[in-house]
């Protein structure tokens, strides 16, 4: 049956043949159900593999894709505990969103279109996750950012949110090009780009190695842009104007989540190389405070979700950098689940306020919308790591990893929690609590959304509730079930400090965090729903530091001014100096030559049969005195 | 073997149905027909079986050219029927058409001289009178004529160089005459060099080699469209797979007497090609002079002469085919639609047709030999293939060759964009599963060009 | 069988065949008149057949032999084709002239 997991890609590959050519032909019913089918099958698959899988990573070769001479790259699957774990991410909220998107996007004219882009979506992640060797991820990689832009350019008659598409793809580009380069360093320092012949010669190499410090750290740059660690994030947030599920698929739950799921796929690299293994602790947890900061000022109901989504890939980062790999990947595994459960809530919120995000025009919706607000209460309790929901275990086990190896990352950590529960709570205050403020058309069109959207929300929060305890710490079971699955594939850091946190010291951090939350929970509760605590409309009203932070820290004018401002000018003079001058002159001059030797050679051919055959002589005759009397 | 009395059986009831009025089942059966020679075809994979006494050979090499020009078929006879309505001889074509696919697959599986002789003769006449089955318009009954003409005289030449080759060693069996040669010590040099060059000389005049290419743009210009699509790749395929067979298989032991001399043809072919197509302003001449080019590549594979040349030249045949069949049909029906052939007619495809529009993209990209399209790997594996045998002077005229290949086949996709011809291209379904399908492949290919590489 | 190349030694006809051949090359090259050009490719093949037929008793193999009769019934086809070619650019231009045979071009 494990031989057979090469049809989980294969099945969303049909789904999104069938709607992209079917086109405005295919009745809606029938693309979106269709479309959902697809991915239930793989989910089903996926699953089936999972159950029967014995710990023994499985290679699945399909076919010899490129091969000439020494380079041959075949297209082989990978099964092992990893791709298997994201497999069933993938296809499962995958499978959840999809039927969500039936309800979200009914009445949408591209709604075809929006199904083929969301299955073809899935078929490279699934490449991305599945491929045996880095070429096929990449392909994967690739894939799903092009998928990305596409879907945020869904709605392409607005020039605003092509703007954020392109931008989205430039910045990836400059994470691809790292990627890239790592991958073609790979090939020549190993030889190969396959995992399997990859990893175990890797253990030949000594510590911080300065070829394996290269490929790691272009790697790295690659996990950079796709998963919007700093300072490649700037597309992630713009990233919010393709639709809510997009919103929650891509950019919440799994594209972003493909730069982890490469550096815990690398793990054996890495491990080799500690220097590496520092920037990324740095990085993830100056862009997990820094967007924190962000989030508690925006007023953009996704941005705020964006900028979260930010924040909690940068904790993700700070446990690879650790090396504590496989909690990372239960922290990708939780967060999956409550950040697409906040992003289809805040869909569904949107849903019901015709299209209004700012949430300084909501409020009162809690009796409005009463299963919205019983989920977005969950996911924000879980993300804010409320026990025993799923944030509480992977958070605190991050934060308990983060402890043992390195106190100061520990104390950005916290101070970064504080600050993700203030966020939250003051965004679902602010939405669901306090009075209505949007119009008077809007409050009397309020209404809970249908069936299709509600059943993925409900299932979502079950998953969001109960999500932590695959991975209950070792204070209340006997052994980490979820990092003991991960623990064969996984190779540590020769500087990982192995021992645990002590028993005690776990609990009193457990009870102190819980302790802070409630409290924190008090204070915005009172600041928020009261109708004082409603951030103002304009920018101006707001306190210095508010404001730096509400304009997110004018990191994009920032970015204007040093890197797009300069590039301007240098293209303008290449393109006066040497490109017009010189290049255009050879090119032309080149061009002349072309075209009068055509002309001239065109005469040649006379259309006289007489001649043609003249000329066939004439060339045998050559060919034969060439030959045989020379 | 079973695949050439399918084939052969099809085309004779196709004779009958004219006789005995069950046209309408022609088609049908024609389809059932090729599909089980494909099957066969598919069946007799790695058995490498000699037939009637050694006088065929059905090796791999064999069988994936059968395949491809099989395929190629099928797909001619999904787009062909909409161009003959109006004609009452409709099952005559058809069955020159299958007749001609039979002295295809007899120049791929030949393994003596006389079926290379007869494969070759069954395909041409064919072809020369398909060539002219337009009969009322002068410039079919010209095709035909100089086809005809300049195809025969050829042949003339073939003989001769055969007999020659059977005077110096004794005997048509291409085993039996490789053999002779490799033990040297022959009798007559002169007669042998001689012959070898004579057959070299007609097959480059089957694959429209420079300087014996002259027939090729007349001819594909003044032939009805759908039967210029079908020469310039059915047709080429075989004349290509009999010229690899009979030089890399037969005289690779006398490689001083013709190589240079091939390696001359090859560079001139692609350069003439190239540079004449630069200037046409008529998109069917164009790709006569387009296909001209290909030859000179494909003929790279031939002086190549390694292990790799085999698989480069069948991935560049089945690349050439699927994107040339989709740029005829879009041309079919794009001078359906404005009457004419020229680059004109494709001013403003893009706006009224964007389907067309993606899929001459596909195809022009494909032929240019950019990727993701099947046309750049095609490209890459006979480059490779002709380095690894040190040739880099002609590797250099190719590249070159294709630099000025992105010319003229970006003028079709530029002229797209233009202003012009407002009114819509209405075209049936038929044409729309052979650009898919034509597509699909060329980019599938593009980007997964490892299906067909490591067959061979 | 040997004693005919006692007399007459298999090179000359070699030469003979070579002439021949060359004088139907000829004959393509300068006659105008489409017919004439059909005899002078029969002749380029019948010279084939001569060589052939030369060689086959030489070697005391017949498949040369059987090679000429393939040659022949294929002429023989390749002749009715290109008759019925000719007949109908007659019919459309009134002359098997080849020279007027040159729409096609460039």
């Amino acid at each position: 049956m494990i031989q057979l997991a090469w049809l989980i890609p294969v099945f969303p590959l049909v789904g999104f043949l069938i709607t992209s050519l079917g086109g405005k032909k295919l009745p809606k019913s029938i693309s979106g159900t269709l479309a959902s089918t697809m991915v239930l099958a793989s989910f089903i698959v996926s699953l089936i593999t999972f159950i029967q899988f014995n710990g023994q990573p499985v290679t699945i070769d399909l076919f010899d894709w490129i091969s000439s001479g020494s380079l041959s790259i075949p297209f082989s699957f990978m099964i092992d505990q990893l791709s298997l774990i994201m497999l069933l991410i993938i296809t499962g909220v995958g499978f959840l969103i999809h039927v969500y998107s039936i309800g979200y996007m009914h009445g949408d004219e591209g709604f075809s279109r929006f199904f083929s882009y969301l299955n073809l979506f899935i078929f490279f992640m699934l490449l991305l996750v599945m491929g045996s060797n880095y070429i096929v991820m990449f392909t994967g990689w690739e894939g799903v950012g092009l998928c990305s832009y596409l879907l945020i350019g869904f709605w392409f008659k607005n020039p605003e949110y092509n703007k954020a598409a392109n931008k989205a793809f430039i910045m990836n580009r400059i994470g691809d090009l790292g990627f890239l380069l790592g991958i073609i360093l790979i090939y020549i320092t190993f030889g190969t780009t396959s995992f399997n012949i990859i990893f175990p010669s890797a253990g030949a190499f000594p510590n911080n190695q300065p070829v394996i410090i290269a490929i790691t750290m272009l790697l790295f740059i690659g996990a950079m842009g796709k998963s919007a660690q700093i300072p490649l994030y700037t597309w992630l947030p713009d990233a919010m104007a393709g639709p809510t599920p997009v919103s929650a698929l891509i950019h919440a739950a799994t594209m972003v989540t493909a730069g982890i799921y490469m550096v815990i796929r690398s793990n054996v690299l890495y491990s080799l190389a500690p220097a590496t293994l520092s920037v990324i602790t740095v990085i993830g947890a100056a862009t997990a405070i820094f967007s924190a900061a962000i989030a508690i000022t925006q007023t953009d109901i996704k941005k705020v979700l964006a900028y979260s989504t930010v924040s909690q890939l940068g904790y993700m980062f700070v446990a690879l950098g650790v090396g504590a790999y496989s909690t990372a990947l239960f922290h990708v595994t939780t967060h999956a689940f409550f950040k697409a459960l906040l992003f289809l809530a805040a869909g569904s919120v949107i849903h019901a306020m015709s299209g209004e995000q700012d949430i300084r025009k909501m409020g009162a919706l809690k009796k409005k919308l009463p299963i919205t607000y019983f989920v977005f209460l969950i996911g924000t309790l879980a993300i804010i790591g409320c026990p025993p929901l799923a944030g509480f275990f992977s958070k605190d086990e991050i934060l308990a990893k983060v402890y043992v190896q390195n106190k100061a990352i520990f104390g950005v950590l916290v101070i970064t929690t504080l600050m993700t529960s203030i966020y939250m709570l003051r965004l679902f205050f602010l939405t669901f609590f306090g009075s209505f403020r949007g119009t008077h058309d809007q409050e009397h069109h309020l209404h809970e959304s249908p069936k299709s959207m509600t059943i993925p929300l409900v299932i979502l929060a079950v998953l969001s509730a109960i999500g932590g305890f695959m991975g209950l710490p070792e204070v209340f079971s006997e052994h980490h079930s979820f990092n003991s699955f991960l623990e064969p594939l996984l190779t540590f850091p020769s500087s990982f400090i192995h021992e645990e946190m002590s028993h005690s010291l776990e609990w009193s951090l457990m009870i102190a965090s819980t302790i802070v939350l409630v409290i924190i929970f008090f204070i915005t509760r009172k600041a928020y729903t009261s109708s004082k605590g409603v951030p103002a409309l304009h920018e101006n009203d707001l306190s210095y530091l508010a404001k730096a932070s509400y304009n997110k820290f004018y990191i994009d004018e920032l970015y204007n001014f040093i890197i797009v401002r300069p590039l301007h000018i240098i293209s303008e003079v290449f393109y006066k100096i040497v490109d017009s001058r010189m290049i255009d002159g050879l090119v032309n001059s080149v061009n002349k030559t072309v075209v009068a030797s055509s002309r001239t050679l065109r005469m040649v051919q006379t259309g006289n049969v007489g001649f043609y055959i003249f000329a066939m002589v004439f060339g045998i005759i050559a060919i034969l005195l060439f030959n045989l009397v020379l | 073997m079973n695949t050439l009395l399918v084939l052969a059986g099809i085309g004779v009831f196709g004779l009958f149905s004219e006789i005995f009025r069950f046209k309408k089942a022609l088609l049908p059966v024609v389809f059932l027909g090729l599909a089980a020679a494909l099957v066969t075809t598919v069946c007799d994979w790695n058995t490498n079986v000699s037939y009637f006494n050694n006088m065929m050979k059905v090796d791999n090499f064999s069988l994936a050219f059968s395949a491809v020009m099989i395929c190629i078929t099928m797909l001619w006879f999904i787009i062909s029927p909409g161009f003959f309505t109006d004609e009452t001889s409709k099952s005559d074509h058809f069955t020159l058409i299958l007749f001609a696919l039979t002295g295809g697959v007899l120049m791929s599986s030949f393994n003596n001289m006389v079926m290379l002789f007869l494969g070759i003769e069954i395909l041409s006449i064919s072809m020369y009178i398909l060539a002219g089955s337009n009969k009322k318009s002068l410039a079919s009954n010209e095709a035909a004529f100089k086809y005809f003409l300049m195809g025969s005289f050829a042949t003339g030449f073939l003989l001769f160089g055969i007999a020659l080759i059977y005077g110096a060693t004794g005997s048509f069996d291409i085993d039996v005459i490789a053999t002779r040669l490799s033990e040297g010590n022959l009798n007559s040099s002169v007669m042998l060099f001689a012959g070898i060059l004579l057959t070299m000389i007609a097959m480059a005049f089957k694959v429209s080699a420079a300087p014996f290419h002259f027939w090729a743009p007349d001819v594909y210009q003044g032939a009805p469209t759908v039967i210029t699509a079908f020469m310039s790749t059915v047709v080429k395929t075989a004349a290509v797979a009999a010229f690899f067979r009979l030089f890399i298989h037969t005289f690779t032991s006398m490689t001083e007497v013709w190589h240079t001399a091939l390696m001359i043809i090859s560079a001139a072919t692609i350069l003439v090609g190239n540079i004449t197509a630069v200037y046409q302003t008529n998109v069917k001449r164009m790709l006569a002079y387009s296909s001209i080019a290909h030859a000179g590549y494909m003929l790279m594979a031939i002086v190549s002469m390694n292990s790799a040349a085999p698989s480069a030249l069948l991935f560049y045949v089945i690349a050439y085919s699927v994107s040339s069949i989709a740029s005829f049909t879009i041309l079919l029906m794009v001078s359906n639609s404005t009457g004419n052939d020229s680059i004109e007619s494709f001013y403003g495809l893009g706006k009224k047709n964007p389907f067309l529009a993606i899929m001459t993209l596909i195809s022009m990209l494909s032929l240019a030999g950019i990727p993701p399209t099947a046309g750049f790997f095609a490209k890459y594996y006979i480059f490779i293939a002709a380095m690894e045998n040190h040739m880099m002077p002609l590797v250099l005229i190719a590249v070159l060759g294709s630099l000025i290949g992105v010319y003229y086949y970006f003028r079709v996709i530029i002229a797209m964009f233009r202003d012009g011809n407002e009114k819509e291209i209405d075209f049936s379904g038929r044409y729309k599963l052979v650009m898919i399908i034509a597509g699909i492949l060329a980019l599938a290919l593009g980007v997964a060009p490892g299906i067909v590489t490591g067959l061979l | 069988m040997g004693s005919i190349f006692q007399t007459i030694p298999l090179n000359n006809y070699v030469i003979l065949s070579t002439l021949l051949f060359c004088i139907g090359v000829l004959g393509v090259l300068f006659r105008r008149n489409a017919i004439i050009i059909f005899m002078c490719v029969e002749l380029m093949l019948n010279a084939v057949n001569l060589l052939l037929v030369a060689f086959s008793t030489y070697f005391g193999d017949a498949a040369g032999q059987v090679f000429v009769f393939f040659i022949m019934a294929v002429a023989a086809a390749e002749v009715a084709v290109g008759l019925a070619i000719l007949t109908m650019i007659f019919r459309n231009t009134g002359s098997v002239d080849i020279n007027f045979l040159n729409k096609l071009k460039h």
